[in-house]
Order: C-alpha cells, then structure tokens, then sequence
C-alpha cells in the first residue's frame, strides 16, 4: 500500500485542522499575557510599575483634590511583556487571558485599565499616606516587636516619632552602661 | 448595481503597509492569511499586491520618517471605500518607539485609522477580529456609498 494512502486516510479521520474560532471560542493557553489588571486593594504605590514598563503605558497621578491616586493602563500602548506584574512588589498587578483588542477607532482612549487608589489618614496628625497593606507590613516588621496593625495607620513622620518614643524608653529601663 | 458587485462584497481583498515595523506583526498577517489553523481566507478575504485592488489595508509598523512619505503614497492608491487597519501598538500609538527621533507616527496623525488591532505583536485571532469589524464597516461604507451616487467622499463622511 503506497504511503500517501496512509496519510490521505490519516488526514480523513482526523478532520480539518483549521480553527473554528471566528464561530467559536479560540484555544487561550494559560499562561497568556492579555490586557493588564491591577487590584486597587493590594496597590503600595511605590510607582515601580511605571518605571518599567517599555511602553510607558502605565501612569499614576495624583487626584486633583490629594485624596489619592489615579492607575491607569494604555493597552494601546502596552507591549503585554509583563514587566509590571514581574516588578510589582506586592503582586497587584496581573495579565489577564484576554486578548480581545480589535477595535473601533472611536474607542481607541478606552482601552484603559483605570482605577482610583484613595489615601488613607495618618491616625496620629491626621496627614494623607499611601496605604500600606496588612500582610505586607507583617512581612516588613516580622522581625521586630513593632506592632504592624498599629503603625500602618501612621505617616512616615508620626512612625519615626512613634519609634524614637519606644527607642527612648527602652533605653530608660535598661541600666546605663557601665564606664570604664 | 451589476450582478459582479453584489456577489464581490463578500469578498474584500487585502492588503500590508509595513511603515517601519519590526516584522513580527508582518508574521502574525503571514500567519493569518498562510496558515491553514488560521485561514482567513474562509472569510472571503485574500492578499493582493497591488493596492489598487484592495479593499481593507492593514499598516504595521510606527510610520518611520524614512518610510512616511512612500507609506502615505502607497496608501493613496487604494480605491475608496477602503477600510486601514492599525496592527500592532507601534501604529496605534507609537508603541516601544514613542518619541523616537525618526517616528512620524502615531499613523492617526497622517490617515484616518477605522480599526486598532492591538498587540505586541497581536495574536492572529485577534488580527481575524480586527478584519471582521473591518469587513462590517466596510458594507456599511458601500451602502452608504451606493445610496451617495457619485459623490465619494461626501457620502464617507
């Protein structure tokens, strides 16, 4: 039996190899960069993402009335190489699997990841701070006796304050050292 | 309307300016049109050479200084109704080489861009949406085209 035979009868039973995908779903793989998305609730706003991404399609600015920040994504101008969500300290930032980009030009400035990130209050003086999320400030002060529930409430200044206070009185109770 | 131009609207041909780009974006059209996984000839639409026969043109690329002045000649010679599609972000927008010394770009600013097709490069099926979208607005422009009688430009806009 001739070997095309073979594969003609191979190439009948295993059907078309082309996609159906315009009528139907297209094959992701899961790993694929799509648009960029980023959790509000995770963000520091240590700006990192910005720094590096190539395209320079990430900007964060600050609110018109300072109550926080604004985080927006330009997938017209994101290259999808995932530099942000490999920088992102705190993990906020993802790709998502969609890759639905085809559009109008109408809609071309609303291709944006946009969110608002609002400040939090500092507990002591009342001053505007990024937020500082729970787990990672238990990360930062794993090592220390300092109180991480407590002092994310704190501006950098009322922390300083705070840890000059504790720092002073620790050394009040411990005898002085002895002179030679 | 002669038989020969209901039945050729099914079909819009296609056609690439490359303004500079890399050509991964080029190779994603490649892959569109050649491979059999993709086809997007299943669509009625296929690759021309000439621009004078296409119907839908895709530009990749971020329209280098070097390349503006051959791109929008080149881009003249496509009959109206014609629908530009913009593949890639370095069309879109400008892309990795935003602000570059020799980009002209983004290509919105010298031709009126109808569909963005995102990506860097974008995947082929993404590209397939992109000729999709293409392809409805390029029907509505030939109706509204047909309905306008002689006069081109006046019945686009």
């Amino acid at each position: 039996m001739p070997r095309f035979l073979k594969i003609l009868a191979r190439n009948l039973l295993k059907g078309p190899s082309t996609e159906a995908f315009p009528f139907k779903e297209a094959f992701t793989p899961p790993r694929y960069r799509g648009k960029v998305v980023m959790n509000p609730n995770l963000c520091v706003g240590c700006g990192i993402c910005t720094h590096v991404c190539p395209g320079g399609a990430i900007m964060m600015k600050e609110s018109e009335d300072q109550n926080g920040y604004y985080f927006m994504v330009w997938h017209n101008t994101c290259a999808f190489c995932g530099s942000c969500r490999h920088y992102c300290p705190v993990k906020a930032i993802s790709l998502s699997q969609d890759w639905h980009n085809a559009h109008y030009q109408s809609e071309k400035y609303r291709m944006v990841e946009h969110h608002f990130v609002p400040y939090l209050h500092c507990s002591s003086c009342g001053a505007h701070i990024r937020r500082l999320p729970p787990a990672l400030a238990a990360r930062i002060y794993s090592h220390s006796s300092v109180d991480p529930a407590t002092i994310i409430r704190l501006c950098p200044d009322c922390r300083q304050l705070a840890t000059a206070k504790r720092e002073g009185e620790v050394h009040e109770s411990s005898p002085a050292p002895q002179q030679p | 309307m002669g038989f020969l131009s209901k039945i050729a609207v099914r079909s819009p041909w296609l056609y690439r300016i490359n303004a500079g780009s890399c050509n991964g974006c080029d190779v994603e059209l490649a892959t569109t049109a050649f491979i059999p996984r993709f086809d997007v000839e299943r669509l009625g639409c296929k690759y021309c050479g000439s621009p004078r026969h296409a119907d839908i043109v895709f530009i990749t690329g971020p329209l280098t200084l070097r390349v503006k002045d051959q791109a929008l000649r080149v881009w003249n010679e496509i009959p109206e109704p014609k629908i530009t599609i913009a593949v890639g972000v370095c069309p879109v927008s400008g892309g990795v080489f935003r602000g570059g010394h020799s980009i002209e770009g983004p290509v919105d600013r010298y031709i009126p861009v109808d569909i963005n097709v995102p990506g860097c490069p974008p995947r082929p099926q993404a590209i397939m949406e992109g000729v999709i979208l293409a392809r409805e607005l390029w029907l509505r422009r030939l109706e509204k085209l047909e309905a306008g009688g002689g006069e081109r430009r006046a019945a686009l806009s």
